[in-house]
Parts: structure tokens; sequence; C-alpha cells
């Protein structure tokens, strides 16, 4: 027997099953992908008493059936025998309904216990439950357990240790008489060969045959002689086997919990809280403003980190000197500014946005308001084919697009997470916030209003063209499904697993995103910069090359470097136009914008001199809505782990920028 | 009747389910099994139900619950 024993987490979304995962593994835990799959996996590891447990997080599922990535994975994992014991997770203040996985469960020859957390919650709901007698009736460990209490990871760890040396398995014994009333359960049980499915007993198998499961009927199928497999269709065609077990699972759940549950049974009614998210009116306003304030009070934690960025920016200069001074050659000193520092500089000050916007995400989410957000914006998001959690990246989007990405994380399903990402884009970024309307301003007066309200018009548009594009392959038709979702009552945050968690995301999203900013920062320095001294860089001879097609779009090659530059950094964008039409050097242009570099003093002239009303126009759209920057990109990678789709949604947007820029620019002829 | 058809504070007991295989999966796995017994806390039009049953407060959208066939109690 190998010393390093496995534990494998299953429980239903919202059973406090990220928090366990993080208290336990604290920071010695990774965050990857299940083989093939777009399903995110999470393992760690932590010792007790001496001994060394791994600890697998499976994917949050509401049963074990086969409809989803997530189910089949769970199901996988615990047939491939890799975990010595299952962790199955219940919540006390819904108990009845949460022991459904156990129930599930039950069948399954993998030695297991169960945790029923959020005791705390339970406590104050005025429910005492007795553990002793649930139990008993289980025949596996039960311990009652607060995740965000201290003390009760003692007991925790005794009912693993139990668990692991009696190698207890649920007393099924019960729940397959009450299946045995369903027609055709006895006989279809009879018909399952022994080991069909390891770690899976014919009770569990007949009873997925009977539930309609696929991937259980296709085994079956192969497993048997088809007289056999006909009988089973039959009897599957005869009853509605699905309802019926499940009424057998509840039956058996009530079953065990009867004499363990001593309820004061209050008139159930909405909270205070409640009652104004669900109020037909203002719960959208309320859900919103909480949502902003909760992003405000994400600024001070973010501070620091935004601090340290531009701390960094600010060494460029005497850096550069120092390099001057030192006889550093040219190059050098190009690639230690424009790649390596500018680089880092833009990813701390991003990475306080990610590292704010995870920890207020994480907080709402374990607090509870996740849920009435989804709530609230179901319809609305629908329309979409996303959930309503996604309203929350897109808020956070208006003020940074990285932090968008980083809060989609929120979002349990892939499709739906890559499609919410792909739409926050189109959402106009601080950065972009900050170009805009001084732009607008300039060359429209009071127009400039009118501009803005037309962006945020083409911004609902883009959205809605967006998700007409994307969803038709992201979004399955078995994920249009509607809100069927449990509202978990508010509970207490745990800071301590909570901090370490949002840590650990800050630091992962650190490595991952610098890996990519790296390389887009180095290959657009390379394009940029004149190797050979009095030569004129590949970008200038590219922009000078497809000006006659850029001019369709409404942008000369300098306007068109300058849309160039800000898929880098929308910030860059004006620097680099400066210094373009100043008739600067083209690289020094460059290198001098994106560290947010000094904009000449005379830009608002020099650009009403050269450039037309409608190519202000056009450029305005062709930067608001392309790419919003290099490090945005470098999130959604880390968050989509696809760089098939990263680089699809980023070509789509720079593409799509141009044509809404040649859109606007026809337009703007037109008027002008 | 339909579960839609409910009005605020109505208890019912669920009488039948329709639909596809995922959808019994999920409603019969958040406990709305033929027999349970629910009270109706918000219908809302263009807001997903707000039902309570086994322990749990539980939002349902609205064209998703139309599968749901239940029996009026008196309250």
């Amino acid at each position: 027997m190998s010393e390093i024993v496995t534990i494998a987490l299953l429980g239903q979304p919202n059973s406090g099953k990220s928090t366990l995962f993080n208290a336990l593994t604290g920071l010695r835990q990774h965050v990857g992908n299940w083989p093939g799959k777009t399903v995110e996996k999470k393992d760690g590891s932590f010792s007790h008493n001496g001994k060394i447990y791994d600890i697998v997080d499976l994917p949050g599922s509401y049963s074990l059936s086969a409809n989803s990535d997530e189910e089949v994975i769970t199901r996988d994992f615990i047939a491939s025998g890799r975990a010595d014991v299952v962790c199955i997770l219940a919540d006390s203040s819904q108990l009845e309904r949460s022991l459904f996985m156990t129930a599930d469960y039950a069948g399954i020859t993998v030695p297991s216990f169960l945790v029923l957390n959020m005791a705390d919650v339970a406590r104050e709901k005025g429910k005492n439950i007795d553990v002793n007698v649930i139990e008993k009736n289980l025949g596996i460990p039960v311990i009652l357990f607060s995740a965000n209490d201290k003390k009760g990871y003692e007991p925790f760890y005794k009912a693993l240790e139990r668990a692991v040396t009696d190698k207890s398995i649920i007393d099924a014994s019960s729940l397959e008489q009450e299946y045995a009333g369903i027609n055709g359960y006895n006989e279809i049980k009879e018909m399952v060969p022994d080991g069909l499915i390891s770690g899976y007993s014919p009770m569990w198998i007949a009873i997925k045959a009977l539930e309609n499961d696929p991937v259980v009927i296709e085994k079956l199928k192969t497993g048997l002689d088809p007289e056999k497999t006909e009988k089973i269709d039959s009897f599957r065609k005869s009853v509605q086997g699905a309802v019926e077990a499940g009424g057998a699972k509840f039956a058996w759940i009530d079953s065990v919990l009867s004499g363990a549950v001593n309820e004061k049974n209050e008139n159930i009614t909405l909270s205070k809280l409640d009652r104004i998210y669900t109020n037909k009116t203002w719960g959208k306003p309320a859900v919103v403003l909480t949502i902003l304030i909760g992003l405000i009070l994400s600024f001070i934690p973010a501070l620091p980190l935004m601090g340290v960025g531009m701390g960094i920016a600010a060494l460029k200069a005497p850096i550069g000197e120092w390099l001057i001074s030192a006889g550093c050659p040219d190059i050098l000193i190009a690639i230690i500014n424009s790649v390596i520092i500018q680089s880092f500089a833009y990813i701390f000050q991003m990475l306080g946005f990610v590292f704010g916007v995870t920890l207020v995400f994480g907080l709402l989410e374990e607090i509870g308001i996740m849920a009435r957000v989804s709530y609230v914006f179901d319809n609305t998001m629908g329309k979409l084919g996303l959930q309503g959690k996604s309203v929350m990246p897109f808020l956070v989007s208006f003020g940074c697009t990285m932090g968008g990405a980083a809060g989609s994380r929120v979002i349990e399903n892939w499709g739906q997470k890559v499609l919410t990402i792909a739409l926050a884009w189109a959402v106009p970024c601080g950065a972009a916030w900050s170009v805009v309307p001084m732009l607008s301003t300039l060359f429209f007066g009071p127009g400039a209003v009118l501009v803005i309200v037309a962006i945020l018009l083409t911004m609902i548009l883009h959205m809605w063209i967006t998700a007409k594009i994307f969803g038709r392959n992201l979004i399955t038709q078995e994920n249009r499904y509607g809100m069927i979702m449990e509202m978990p009552p508010y509970h207490k945050p745990k800071w301590g697993a909570l901090l370490r968690y949002v840590l650990g995301r800050t630091k992962d999203t650190f490595i991952r995103v610098t890996r990519v900013v790296l390389v887009v920062c180095t290959v657009f320095w390379l394009l940029s910069y004149s190797f050979v001294s009095g030569s004129d860089p590949i970008l200038y001879k590219i922009g000078m090359a497809i000006e006659p097609v850029t001019k369709i779009f409404g942008l000369n090659w300098k306007l068109f470097m300058a849309f160039v530059a800000s898929s880098i950094g929308k910030e860059g964008a004006l620097g680099v136009i400066s210094a373009l039409f100043n008739g600067g050097n083209f690289y020094g242009a460059f290198s001098d914008a994106m560290s947010g570099g000094a904009v000449a003093a005379d830009l608002n002239n020099t650009l009403l001199t050269n450039v037309t009303k409608p190519e202000a126009l056009a450029f305005i759209f062709a930067i608001t809505f392309n790419m919003p920057c290099v490090v945005a990109l470098a999130a959604t990678y880390q968050e989509i782990h696809s760089v098939k789709w990263t680089a699809k949604i980023a070509i789509y947007y720079t593409l799509g920028a141009l044509v809404l820029a040649a859109v606007v620019y026809h337009i703007g002829i037109l008027i002008w | 009747m339909k579960l839609t058809e409910l009005k605020e504070n109505n208890t019912a007991v669920v009488a039948g389910l329709n639909g596809d295989d995922r959808f019994i999966s999920r409603i019969t796995s958040i406990g709305l099994t033929p027999g349970s017994r629910l009270r109706v806390i918000k219908n809302d039009k263009n807001r997903p139900m707000l039902v309570y049953s086994r322990d749990t407060m539980i939002a349902l959208n609205q064209k998703e619950c139309s599968g749901i066939e239940v029996t009026e109690v008196g309250a």
C-alpha cells in the first residue's frame, strides 16, 4: 500500500467544497485542466500526523448522472481507483436536498465519509442534527463541520483516518429496498454482470440504466447479448425511471434522517436583504450597487500592487540613463526598457485588479450573494445564452478587462465562461474611457456626448452579435437551460482560506500572464525597432505598404499604427499619434508612448490640423472596440486554457474594430 | 395544474415531471420529486420562481418549470 492517501472531494456546487479544499491545502494546490477536457482540475496536498494526503477537488455537479463533462469526469475518476477515499460534502442547512449526492453515491464501492458542512448556519436556523443517528444509518463516518471554524478540523481528520482504516462503505441495503419497488429494477440488476464498471455495484448500475444513463446503457449493450439489452430497453420504456429513482432516493434520505434532525419548524420567509434583491423593481439596481461597492472596495487591496507597477515603470528613465553611462549597447537598453521593464510595469498594474476582483468575487460567492446575482439577471443573460452571474465580469470590464476575465472564473461551465470573456472584451475599459471622451470632445465639442452614447449602443449590439456568432459553438443546447438552482443561506466567509486562495490565484495569473506578455511585447518590439540605424522598422514598412487598404477604414498609416499600438495598451495610442504627427522617430514614438510617455503639449492642434472628423470618429471606434490590451489577452488565455479560442477572440476583435471603423468613417463622410 | 400557475404563498405537492433526461435529472436532484411538498415564495413575471422545498430555497426559471405539474393543497 502506498504511503500517500488520495482523497477525492465530492459535492454539489455551493456545498463549501472549495472552501474546504483551500483550507486543507493552503498554497499547496495546483490548478489545471482534466486531460482532454475543458473542465478545471484542482489538486493539492497536505500532511497530518506525519501522513501525506493528496486531495483532488472533483468538479462540482448536482448528481452522478452522465449529462455533463463534470459528471462524467467525476465518475471516471472514481472508477479509475485513484481515490483511496471519497469525502462527500453536504450542506447541513439544506440537509435533505443536499444528501442527494450521498444517495447517488450509495452503491459505489470506494470508501467514503460524509461531511455535513455549514453546521453554523444550520444551528442559526434552529436546526439540531444528531450525526450519530445518521452515521449508524449510513455505515460511514459522519461529522458536523463548519469550514470557517478552526476547531472543526480535528474531527475532520479523525473521520478521514477512520474512513481510510475501516474502508467504510455506505450501507445501501435499505436504499435497495426502495429501488426494488421500481418496475424492472430487480430484473435488470439480475442481468448486470459483475465488475461491469470497476468500483460500481450492480445496484448502482441497474438504477442508472433505469435513469436512462447513456454511458451505463452503452456499457450494458457491449457487455450483454442483444436479447437482454432489448429486455432492459423495454423496462426502461415502461417507467419514468429517473423520476421514480429520484423519489426512491429521497425516500431513503428521509429514512436516514428520521430521528436525527430536530428543527424548530419556522415559517420560511425571505430575509430582509433577499426581499430587496428579489424585488421586481429594486432587485437589479440593488445587485448592481452591491457589485459596484464591492469593486470600489477591491481597489483598497489592489492599490499597493498598482503602485508597484507604476514604480517599475518609473524605473525606466533612471535605468536607461545608468545603462547609457555604463556604455551599454543601444539594443540591450532597448530590450531591457521596452520589453522587460515595460512588461512588468503593465503586469503589476493590472495584477492589482486581478487581486482585488478575485478577492471580492470570492467573498460574494462565499457569502451567498453570487446566487442572488444569478437569480436577478437570469432572464437578461439567458438571452445571450449565459448565466445570470455573467453580468459581474461585464461590470468589472468597465474598469479593467483583465479583471473581467479573472472574474469569469465564478462561471463553472467552460463554454459560458469563454463566451462571457468574449463579450466582456466589447465593454470599453478604463483605459478606453481615459482616451475616448478626450478625443471626442476635441473633435466634436458637445457632440462628444452623442459619440459616447453611440459607443454604448454599439457595445450592446456588438455583444449581441458576438453572442450569436460564438454562442453557436460554445453553448450547447444542454447548457441553454434556464436556472434551476438553490439559493444558499447567507454565511460568514472564512477569511484565512479565502486570502490564501486569492494569493494563490494571483500568483498563478502572474506566472502565466508574464509568459504571454513577454512574448507579445518582444514580437512587437522586434517589429518596431530599427536594427540598422537609418533604416525603417518592419512595422513602418508594413504600415506604409497597406495604407491604401487602411484608408478604407478611415485610418491613414499614422492612425493605423496608433490602432496597432492600442492592442498592446490603449493608453499608448495617444502617445503614438503625438509622436508620429510631430515627425518623431518611429521607434522612439512607440517606446515612449507605450511607457505612458509625455503627450506633446500641442497634441490638440496637431490632431485638429492633421485629422478629419470622419477619420477621428473611425479612430475612436477602432481603438474602443479593438482587443483591450496584451494583458487582457494573457488573462483570457489564463482563464480559458485554450490557445485556439484566445486567438479566435483576438482576431475577431481586431477585424471587428476595423469593420466598425469603416462603417462609422463612411457615415462620417456623409455627415461632414 | 402547472407549477407556474401557483401564486405566492400557495402550497402544493409535485404531481408529475415532464421533460428530457437532463431536465429530469436536474429537477429530481434538487429535490422536486413527485409527492414532495413545496411552497411558492415568489412568482414574478420575467424572474425565476422561488419555491421552498426540502429545506431549500430553490430558484426556477419560468420556462424550465413549465414541465412541473402540481396539485395545490390547502395552505
